[in-house]
């Protein structure tokens, strides 16, 4: 069978499939909207205490001494904790990347405060007010030190170590090559030069961090409820580094208000909630402030792309060389070179391009440390289409004629890229030519000279987005990088026929109460309304790797659906038996084991979980009581979903703002488990690329302090300034994945990110303006404005 | 430093009358989810911005974190967990929500869902059907950071649309 025949006989077999591919409401909606959600500070345990934290003011400084007296004398105060005294009963975190320096980092600092923020000591007290009038009272003795603020001139002469277990600030720096990329550029026409350079962000989910540990001294067992996007591997660091086994720790995570990639790592804070819930033998919460949210929780995006494009008059593009940068701030929850390294193996996006290098250069700085904000790559996309971009203005071409010759088709894949990833039933020249029927390019260029005419200025942009979504452990094996990319579920059909699912995944607002029981009803002939999903919770869940990328659906629902269909041959097996009819006649179809052809045979489901596991006796010869099903699924080294995004804007010359006027997304994320769903979240990851382009920027001042501490600073995305977003769907089964999901959940942001700021540029273009410095704020696009009219 | 001393309120929370001690520095918020358990009310920045601890007081919209529970004080307050019928049925604004998909990680709902019931309620019935744009301009003041409001914008049209009928 050809791959495209292989992607219709999936799609034919997913359309027999009456849940998969219905935008059913969700079911876990009920206890949010009555407000019976259980979120990790609405969770109280008898006998409960409180933390506050004690942080540093200073962006660089040497702890002299903390003197706690006065905080244990205040009454309520039940303890203080200092990083020197935790570092007596924990262990270190230490973060590996291969062939750079490991680094590590103590549950709380002992020597030297690393940002402003950072957290130095621990107060314990009956409630929070008194813990946080006990962090007043803790006096810490500062030796201040110049801040490392500016990545580029981090490891200069006479800059002082961030990290003095490092050899230099500037952490990695190294070169990947494909192709022949001298050759590239010495056979060019031109050289293209372009730059992208992002601000540093932050992930402000609506609930922030928030933990609270118990210790059973009884059962010596340690219980830590919070949000935990990869609850099991939190389990294995925190036994770890508490110095238990990993049977003495449960981790749940109860209904997470927003992760967005940051309530992945263990955060110090939660560990040292932990480690004192074991030391003191009390439950202790800990619930972060939104100051400490966007102060010294995990920043992110502070990255910069600078390009050369190796190129032929007629627009054929031979080779790319690309320099990245990237400010990971003062400690690494992760491999420092792990996200701009993605950045750098999908800078050639939806472009056939043979030849290419990419630097990175990581570095160690005094600021908050880095994360993964949904879409670590988020500028990737900006990066490779704007580049086209620049060789078409710079050759004078039709930038949209120009990619579109550059750009993979169908027709094209299987293909490998030039870093060696799989590119397979994407359709990016399809989509954009689809966007591009649906929106005509030549009225609106005739509209825009118009509207210059009246100092109007208005703009389109085009994304092509290639997102990778599920990384297989062979992934994790080639970047050397400690891990896997494997996921567990558990599927059970219980003695009444009600049926159990639970998975390694962990939602965090993706309603997979509701898609995972989407696909599991499906394999089993039920309905959802039958299908009970619990996740989050290690003494349920299989160990799973949990969610993080956009690897819910193909990994986490592919496993699910794999699980079901294991047991869906133990129930087809016994009706068989009971029918004395071959396994292969049958089906099951609501809750029922019918024939295929006659009418009237058929066993209910219930009756055959009833003797499962009431009369086990009376079941095939060998086979065993029960109906659960288990197994693991190991995905493709990598899958891709991708999308087109337009958006037009119009930029008012007057006062700098952008109002987005149409924003459309043609997005193939493959076959759809519930598009409603999916299309909220093209919604959100398109509204999260907006607030990058236009508003959102975490700033430190030149001593190293945070000046974007509050809401009112750090300006989110609003109602008002988010327009209505239209999705569209091409699905194009992946042939590789169970049912041929592919994914998605990144991508809308990579997408806006790059379709809002191709957008404005193309705006500001007439006028001579160049952008290349993230956030497009009134007040810089007001600068560029006048500096091209007075240039 | 000397532990706050509590002070005596009676409050009307959901139609129940309440008479509690609380600190005088203890925030309304906190005074409703610790004390009287009513944890849907949520608590997104304890500065005013993100409207996720929006109560009914008094029938009109406040931010329970800019409140003390002492300013509460003889005064009637409705939480998201008082919307719902007697009988369990949910309100338009709570089935709209539902219905339109929006809400994701459900942490913004009961405070959007408060604040639109307070805004179709105040609005003048003559002003004709809801557009798109007034609700963005109504509803821009509480932050959601899943949705894209695109849903919330739709679900707060179809509440109003039925609210209007009946
Ligand atoms: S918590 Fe009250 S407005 Fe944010
Ligand atoms: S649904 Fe998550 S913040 Fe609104």
């Amino acid at each position: 069978m050809s791959k495209a025949e292989e992607s219709a006989d999936v799609a034919a077999s997913v359309a027999e499939q009456p849940f998969i591919g219905q935008r059913l409401p969700r079911k876990e909606d009920r206890r949010f909207v009555i407000g019976k959600g259980r979120f990790t500070d609405d969770i109280s345990v008898p006998g409960m205490l409180h933390a506050a934290f004690v942080r540093s003011p200073h962006a660089h400084a040497r702890i002299r001494s903390i003197d706690t007296e006065a905080a244990l004398k205040l009454p309520g105060v039940v303890a203080v904790i200092t990083g020197r005294e935790l570092a007596e009963f924990t262990s270190p975190f230490v973060c590996q990347q291969e062939g750079a320096a490991p680094m590590e980092m103590d549950a709380l600092p002992v020597d030297k405060a690393r940002f402003a923020g950072d957290p130095v000591a621990c107060v314990v007290a009956v409630d929070r007010y008194v813990a946080e009038d006990g962090v007043d009272l803790v006096e810490v003795d500062w030796d201040a030190l110049p801040p490392v603020l500016d990545m580029h001139h981090a490891s200069d002469p006479g800059v002082p170590l961030v990290d003095e277990k490092i050899p230099s600030n500037l952490h990695t720096r190294e070169t990947h090559r494909y192709g022949d990329i001298d050759g590239a550029f010495a056979r060019a026409d031109r050289v293209v030069k372009a730059e992208f350079r992002s601000q540093r962000l932050t992930h402000v989910p609506i609930e922030t961090r928030s933990v609270v540990a118990t210790w059973d001294e009884g059962r010596e067992e340690l219980t830590y409820y919070g949000a935990a996007q990869t609850a099991h591997i939190l389990r294995t660091t925190l036994a770890d580094r508490l110095g238990l086994s990993e049977n003495q720790v449960r981790v749940v995570s109860p209904d997470v208000g927003g992760g967005f990639g940051l309530k992945l790592p263990l955060f110090r804070e939660e560990f040292t909630v932990a480690a004192m819930a074991m030391r003191l033998k009390r439950p202790i919460k800990w619930v972060e402030d939104r100051l400490e949210n966007l102060t010294a929780s995990n920043h992110a995006r502070d990255d910069a792309v600078s390009v050369e494009v190796a190129v032929l008059n007629d627009g054929t593009v031979l080779g790319v060389r690309a320099n990245l940068w990237a400010d990971f701030g003062a400690y690494a929850f992760y491999p420092p070179s792990y996200i701009i390294n993605v950045i750098g193996w999908l800078l050639l996006g939806a472009y056939k391009i043979d030849n290419y290098e990419y630097t990175v250069n990581v570095a160690i700085t005094n600021k908050c440390p880095a994360g993964t904000l949904r879409a670590p790559m988020a500028i990737v996309t900006w990066a490779s289409d704007g580049m086209m971009h620049r060789v078409a203005e710079e050759l004078g071409l039709d930038p949209f004629e120009l990619r579109r010759k550059n750009m993979l088709s169908l027709d094209d894949q299987p293909y490998q890229s030039a870093p060696g990833y799989p590119y397979e039933a994407l359709t990016l020249r399809e989509g954009f030519d689809e966007t591009l029927a649906k929106f005509d390019i030549d009225a609106f260029r005739r509209e825009q000279a118009d509207a210059a005419e009246k100092g109007r200025l208005i703009g389109v942009g085009i994304a092509s987005v290639v997102e990778p979504t599920t990384y297989g452990s062979a992934w994790y094996k080639a970047s050397g990088d400690d891990g896997s990319g494997h996921e567990a579920a558990t599927v059970k059909l219980e003695p009444t026929g009600a049926i159990n699912v639970t998975a390694g995944i962990v939602g965090t607002g993706q309603g997979y109460e509701t898609s995972l029981a989407q696909v599991v009803a499906d394999a089993l002939g039920s309905s959802p309304a039958n299908v009970d999903v619990r996740l989050g919770d290690t003494y349920i869940a299989p160990y799973g790797m949990g969610s993080r990328g956009s690897r819910g659906a193909a990994a986490g629902h592919g496993v699910a659906y794999l699980a079901a269909m294991d047991l869906r041959e133990k129930v087809l097996g016994i009706g068989a038996h009971l029918l004395q009819r071959p396994a292969e006649s049958l089906k099951i179809v609501n809750d029922e084991v019918v024939t295929r052809s006659d009418v009237g045979v058929s066993v209910p489901v219930r009756e055959i979980a009833r003797i499962a596991y009431n009369d086990p006796t009376s079941l095939p010869d060998g086979m065993l009581p029960g109906l659960e099903a288990h197994r693991t699924y190991d995905p493709p080294f990598m899958t891709f979903s991708n999308a087109t995004h337009l958006c037009q804007v119009e930029v008012d010359a007057e006062t700098g703002g952008v109002t987005i006027v149409k924003y459309r997304v043609h997005e193939d994320a493959g076959t759809l488990i519930n598009p409603m769903i999916v299309d909220g979240q093209v919604h959100g990851g398109v509204s999260m690329g907006i607030g990058q382009v236009l508003l959102e920027e975490t700033r430190y001042d030149e001593q190293g302090m945070n000046v974007s501490a509050t809401l009112a600073d750090y300006l989110m995305p609003t109602m008002d300034t988010v327009p209505m977003i239209e999705v569209e769907h091409l699905e194009t089964p992946n042939p590789n994945t169970p049912q041929g999901i592919k994914g998605m959940a990144e991508g809308p942001v990579q997408g806006a990110v790059a379709s809002v700021a191709l957008a404005v540029q193309d705006a500001v273009a007439r006028s001579g303006g160049r952008l290349e410095q993230l956030p497009f704020t009134p007040s810089r696009l007001l600068g560029v404005l006048r500096a091209s009219r007075s240039g | 430093m000397t532990a706050p001393k509590p002070r005596t309120i009676q409050v009307t929370v959901n139609g129940e009358t309440i008479t509690a001690s609380v600190p005088d520095r203890k925030l309304l918020c906190d005074f409703l989810r610790e004390d009287l358990s009513l944890t849907g009310t949520h608590v997104g920045c304890e500065h005013g911005v993100c409207g996720a601890c929006t109560v009914l007081v008094e029938g009109r919209p406040a931010r329970s974190c800019l409140m003390l529970a002492v300013q509460a004080d003889g005064r009637a307050i409705t939480t998201i967990e008082g919307v719902s019928g007697p009988d369990g049925s949910l309100h338009p604004v709570q089935r709209a929500f539902h219905e339109q998909h929006a809400l994701q990680c459900g942490f913004c709902t009961p405070g959007f869902i408060i604040s639109t019931i307070a805004y179709l309620e105040e609005r003048d019935p003559s002003a004709g059907p809801v557009s798109e744009d007034e609700v963005r301009e109504h509803l821009s003041g509480t932050l959601c950071r899943c949705t894209g409001y695109t849903n919330i914008v739709r679900a707060v049209c179809q509440a109003a649309a039925e609210l209007s009928e009946s």
